[in-house]
């Protein structure tokens, strides 16, 4: 892949708590990320995908190593925007109707309010989800939550989408449209995408398979040193 | 099994959980507890100090044909008895006097003898105000009726003997004038309303040789009377008490086998210590269960704010098989674990709270009283926990499907309650009840003499007991209306806080309205206890110094000695003596209305009002301000009482003719006044009938402006100081009395209970709960829903929106909670202080607004919920690794 990466790491490692019980999630982990590759990030429970996600989408910093986004910026500027994340578990706000929890990530960028529900409206129809714009997150299904939270996260048009799981917790067919989902709108969007599963059913849809064993990375083709 | 694994969980990972609720059951059991730590150490003081202020406990007084030293024998051996003296009575067909070329007499008086013993024994009993402090003593009112001084001649009439002459000693006061005058063995209703007008006091010779010789001519004119102390360990409790001493006065009565009737003050005063005493327990329902309630409530809402997660535990425990009796027995077991520990940690706080405010070192008397206590607080402490954490949990385990439970907003219907009005029922039936209660007068306890049983009319506190009810309703009502209709209003009012989010946060704030109410409702109620309590206890203390001021006539008063003159000018001297505020010269004169002889006090109203505190309750037909107005502006105005005002069938703009003595020929005058209004109460005054009228014209009416006593105001100021320097201006001949003084030696007037520790204590626990409900029903809230704010962080929420979202709602909750308490709190508290009309001694003109302490009560309040929001908003912006990998 040539041009510059959305997301790059180097040498990138990250370890939860100190002294003997100590635990490495990722271990000196490469890996780079261009706009329109679509990668699979293959690993059973437990051997660090959501940890390398969390990394790769700033909303944690590596112990050892750097993660720098060259085609986006700092990490203060990825999100709500550029970076689109969609979490394994339920992630939309109880409190918010489907319509106000696609539209929360558009008013937190600074965008008008019509404006924001018109574009929430879009993503929700493109999901044929439009029917279910007033009900609560309570009252969805889980393919349906899981759903609206691809449908919030395209609604910020993001350049970088990591999903983290997102057929985790859904039966076959469900879990098929999911991705079909997520699929189409990253290659309508030309957006970089990555999804963590440990599904190889799942995984035989990606063109790059990236795979986590007990932390370690193993990403065909990427140069440990170039961006 | 389950539940002890469960337990040692709950010990190891839900520790602040458990801290919350168990502070939560402590603070209401310490509540309690300290409460009553507070009865009993007001009861126990109670009875020890209504025994201290009798001087004569009983008065003896011999039957016709009984034998004098039997009966002195009987008396005196009577087991309790100290001191035993004779007191004799003689009834003089009047005084006369000669003075200054001018003859004066009175009607028919006392003669009293009274030996050296008696005067040893019972030194409180004569009060010496000129000349000397034995011999020959007139009463303060017979020499002003003789305008007789030390050295004047009297002449004294005997009936069928000629009138014997006897040379004044000395001018003197009988404080207890009222229980040595007592028709012994009569019941209350039947006594004088006042005691005779004319009395003199010899020394027993002398009554001897006055009166021997109608012993047996006229037994009717002269009887004995043997004066006892008593001193036997009296029970703590004032109705014990008061059964034991009337109980030893039947016996001694026996042992007399009719040759005496025994007047027993002790008893008396201790049966009106024990109305007193009930009157601290209503005083404890009325404002110490609010409070114990609200710890109750406020544990409810910190164990409600783990609902949600021991909802989620619970169905995950029920997926993995765990039937309702084992959640029910888990639920048990939390609730029992903290009862437990927070029954502890709240007797240790009561002893702790029990010694340093009020000086208890247990919750009661007696061990049974102290047993009974720490099981009340202890059981108070369980059904809190019980309703805050074992009873939600049975509940959902028999109602809600898995699914439900993992339900944490939800489109629920109002409640009930809310369908149905029955905030708006609940309001009505106070009012209701309010009312039917007002018609008796708000008498709350009758205590009738030698009868064994006090009722209280424990009807009147359903009508708080509502109020409180329908506040609590009702706040919740308007809150929930306000988040569930007014979004859009909501939204314009927190824009300045939430910006372009404000729309979104609303409709948040919409859809958790439960919560947020409830929180709402919680800082509504504490700040109507805070405010209700501080209100009513600075009410009380006010009326306590009313009290205090309306016995003693002012902060200082300087008494001028009868026969003296002193000019209304040496109030200009006094007012620039340092300290001083404000001073008024009160007339003190005598005044015959029709045959009846009555006080008449001459003032000046435009200067009375700075130098005194007039209550509108002294008067009838207006405030005190406007009859002061009213006598301002009609010089031959008057104030009389109202039984005076019925008994001569007097209309406002009737004259009366009152006769005064006349300062020039001495003889009694007539004098015009108008009748202008009623007068109850009057600093200084006596408690029968008495006219008030214009200083002025009694002056140039009588041709002299002579003052009795001088009023002074010191504003709050060190009274005792004042009184010092005034008494040195004065010089010795006058008495001069300060307001401190007289209040420690009032005894066990209603106004009299102990409220200060309770105060502290109400006051402490207010602002607690304040602070508390505000602050940690806030943080909880928040913190229940830092996987909301995780989520809005991982969407890109900066500091600043979620900042948005924590300070509206803490902004609700707090504004809109101190607006509706404030306002349930004025409510309760002018009903409190109107059911409880019977402690007020005068009933208050106004409420007291301790505003210092109400303004603690906000600041604390809003100091909580700022370091409470500003937690929640830093540990949002920053949320734990564990949360995130949680999404």
């Amino acid at each position: 892949m040539t041009g510059v990466a959305l997301a790059h790491g180097i040498g990138v490692a990250r370890t939860f708590g100190v002294g003997p019980t100590a635990v490495v999630a990722v271990h000196d982990a490469h890996c780079a990320v261009y706009a329109g590759e679509h990668v699979a990030l293959m690993g059973s429970s437990g051997s660090g995908k959501s940890t390398l996600l969390h990394l790769l989408a700033g909303l944690d910093i590596p112990t050892i190593g750097a993660v720098t986004w060259p085609a986006i910026g700092t990490r203060e500027r990825l999100r709500p925007g550029p970076v689109g994340v969609v979490f394994q578990a339920p992630s939309l706000l109880p409190p918010l109707s489907v319509l106000e929890n696609v539209t929360l990530p558009l008013l937190l960028e600074g965008i008008s309010r019509t404006e924001a529900q018109e574009r929430a409206a879009g993503a929700l129809l493109i999901l044929d989800l439009s029917e279910l714009a007033a009900k609560l997150p309570e009252e969805l299904s889980g393919g349906q939550a899981q759903r609206v939270a691809i449908a919030r996260m395209l609604a910020t048009d993001p350049r970088l989408i990591l999903a983290d799981e997102p057929t985790g917790q859904l039966d076959r067919a469900t879990g098929t449209h999911v991705i079909d989902a997520l699929i189409a709108a990253a290659t309508t969007s030309g957006a970089g995408l990555v999804v963590s599963t440990h599904d190889p059913v799942v995984a035989a849809r990606f063109p790059i398979r990236w795979t986590m064993v007990d932390g370690r990375l193993t990403t065909p083709g990427v140069c440990p040193c170039s961006a | 099994m389950l539940s002890v694994t469960w337990t040692l969980g709950l010990l190891r990972r839900r520790r602040s959980r458990l801290l919350g609720a168990t502070i939560g059951v402590g603070v209401a059991v310490a509540l309690m507890a300290s409460i009553g730590a507070f009865l009993s150490a007001s009861k126990a003081t109670m009875a020890s100090r209504s025994a201290r202020s009798v001087t004569t406990a009983w008065q003896v007084e011999m039957q016709p044909g009984a034998d004098a030293s039997t009966v002195q024998r009987i008396v005196t051996g009577f087991p309790g008895v100290t001191r035993a003296v004779p007191v004799l009575f003689g009834k003089t067909t009047g005084f006369a006097a000669t003075t200054e070329g001018t003859t004066q007499s009175t009607g028919p008086g006392f003669v009293i003898g009274l030996s050296d013993a008696y005067r040893t024994a019972f030194p409180d009993q004569v009060r010496s105000l000129v000349g000397a402090t034995d011999g020959v003593l007139l009463t303060q009112q017979t020499a002003t009726n003789l305008h007789a001084v030390p050295r004047d001649t009297i002449t004294i009439g005997r009936a069928g003997l000629p009138d014997a002459t006897l040379i004044v000693a000395g001018i003197i006061d009988l404080p207890g004038a009222d229980s040595l005058f007592q028709r012994v063995g009569a019941p209350s209703t039947s006594q004088p309303k006042a005691p005779p007008d004319n009395v003199l006091v010899v020394p027993a010779l002398t009554w001897h040789e006055l009166f021997d010789p109608l012993v047996v001519a006229r037994p009717d004119l002269v009887s004995t009377q043997i004066h006892t102390t008593y001193d036997r360990p009296l029970p703590p409790d004032p109705s014990a008490a008061y059964f034991k001493v009337l109980g030893d006065g039947h016996n001694l009565e026996l042992a007399l086998t009719g040759t005496g009737l025994v007047g027993n003050n002790l008893a008396a005063k201790l049966g009106s210590a024990r109305s007193d005493s009930l009157y601290a327990q209503i005083l404890f329902l009325f404002l110490g269960i609010p409070g114990a309630v609200l710890a109750g409530l406020l544990t409810t809402t910190v164990a409600a704010s783990g609902a949600d997660r021991r909802r989620r535990d619970q169905a995950l425990l029920r997926t993995r098989g765990a039937s309702t009796r084992q959640l029910v027995r888990i639920a048990l077991s939390e609730a029992m674990l903290v009862s437990v520990l927070g029954g502890a940690v709240g007797l240790v706080g009561a002893l702790i709270i029990g010694r340093t405010a009020f000086g208890a070192t247990n919750f009661g008397g007696t061990t049974a009283t102290a047993v009974g206590w720490i099981l009340a607080a202890c059981i108070t402490g369980l059904v809190i926990a019980l309703t805050a954490i074992a009873l939600p949990a049975w509940r959902d385990a028999r109602q809600l499907t898995v699914a439900a439970s993992r339900q944490t907003v939800g489109r629920r219907r109002d409640p009930r309650w809310q369908r149905y009005g029955l905030d708006v029922i609940t309001l009505v039936t106070s009012l209701l009840v309010f009312w039917l209660t007002s018609r008796n007068g708000f008498k709350l306890v009758l205590a009738v003499e030698g009868v064994s049983t006090i009722s209280v009319n424990y009807w009147a506190f359903a009508g708080p007991a509502l109020l409180w009810l329908a506040a609590g309703l009702l706040t919740w009502r308007i809150a929930n209306l306000v988040l569930k209709h007014g979004r859009r209003p909501l939204a314009r009012l927190i824009y300045p806080l939430s910006g372009g989010l404000a729309d979104t946060v609303a409709a948040s704030m919409g859809r958790q309205r439960r919560l947020l109410a409830r929180g709402f409702t919680i800082v509504a109620l504490t700040t109507a206890f805070a405010g209700s309590t501080a209100v009513f206890n600075a009410t009380y203390q006010q009326q306590a110094e009313v009290d205090a001021v309306l016995s003693n006539g002012a902060d200082v008063t300087v008494i001028e000695p009868p026969g003296v003159t002193v000019h209304p000018d040496q109030a200009a001297i006094l007012a620039k003596i340092p300290g001083v505020n404000g001073v008024t010269a009160l007339q003190h004169r005598f005044a015959y209305v029709g045959n009846d002889l009555q006080d008449l006090y001459g003032i000046d109203p435009t200067t009375i009002v700075t130098s005194t505190k007039l209550q509108d309750a002294y008067f009838v037909g207006g405030t005190a301000t406007q009859l002061m107005a009213r006598l301002a502006a009609k010089p031959d105005a008057a104030l009389v009482s109202a039984e005076t005002a019925r008994d001569f069938q007097l209309t406002i703009g009737d004259t009366i003719h009152l006769r005064l003595q006349d300062g020039r020929t001495k003889q009694f005058t007539d004098v015009p006044f108008t009748y202008t209004g009623v007068v109850k109460k009057f600093p200084s005054a006596p408690s029968d009938s008495f006219i008030v009228a214009n200083a002025t014209y009694v002056a140039s009416r009588t041709g002299s402006d002579t003052v009795g006593s001088f009023l002074i105001d010191t504003n709050h100021g060190d009274t005792s100081a004042v009184a010092a320097r005034v008494q040195t201006a004065v010089g010795t001949s006058a008495m001069v009395n300060d307001i401190a003084n007289k209040r420690r030696k009032i005894g066990s007037s209603l106004t009299s209970v102990e409220l200060a520790g309770l105060t502290r204590v109400e006051l402490g626990f207010a602002l607690l709960l304040a602070a508390a409900a505000s602050g940690l029903v806030l943080w909880l809230g928040l913190n229940e829903r830092r996987r909301t704010f995780a989520i809005a962080t991982a969407l890109g929420a900066n500091k600043r929106q979620l900042a948005g979202f924590v300070w509206s709602e803490a902004a609700f909750v707090t504004v809109g909670g101190l607006a509706l308490g404030t306002i349930s709190g004025w409510a309760l508290t002018r009903m409190i202080v109107k059911v409880l009309t019977g402690v007020f001694d005068p009933p208050p003109t106004s409420l007291s607004i301790p505003w210092s302490y109400l303004g603690l009560v906000v600041v604390a309040a809003v100091a909580a919920v700022l370091l409470a929001a500003n937690r929640a908003v830093t540990s949002a912006h920053r949320p734990a690794i564990e949360m995130l990998r949680d999404i």
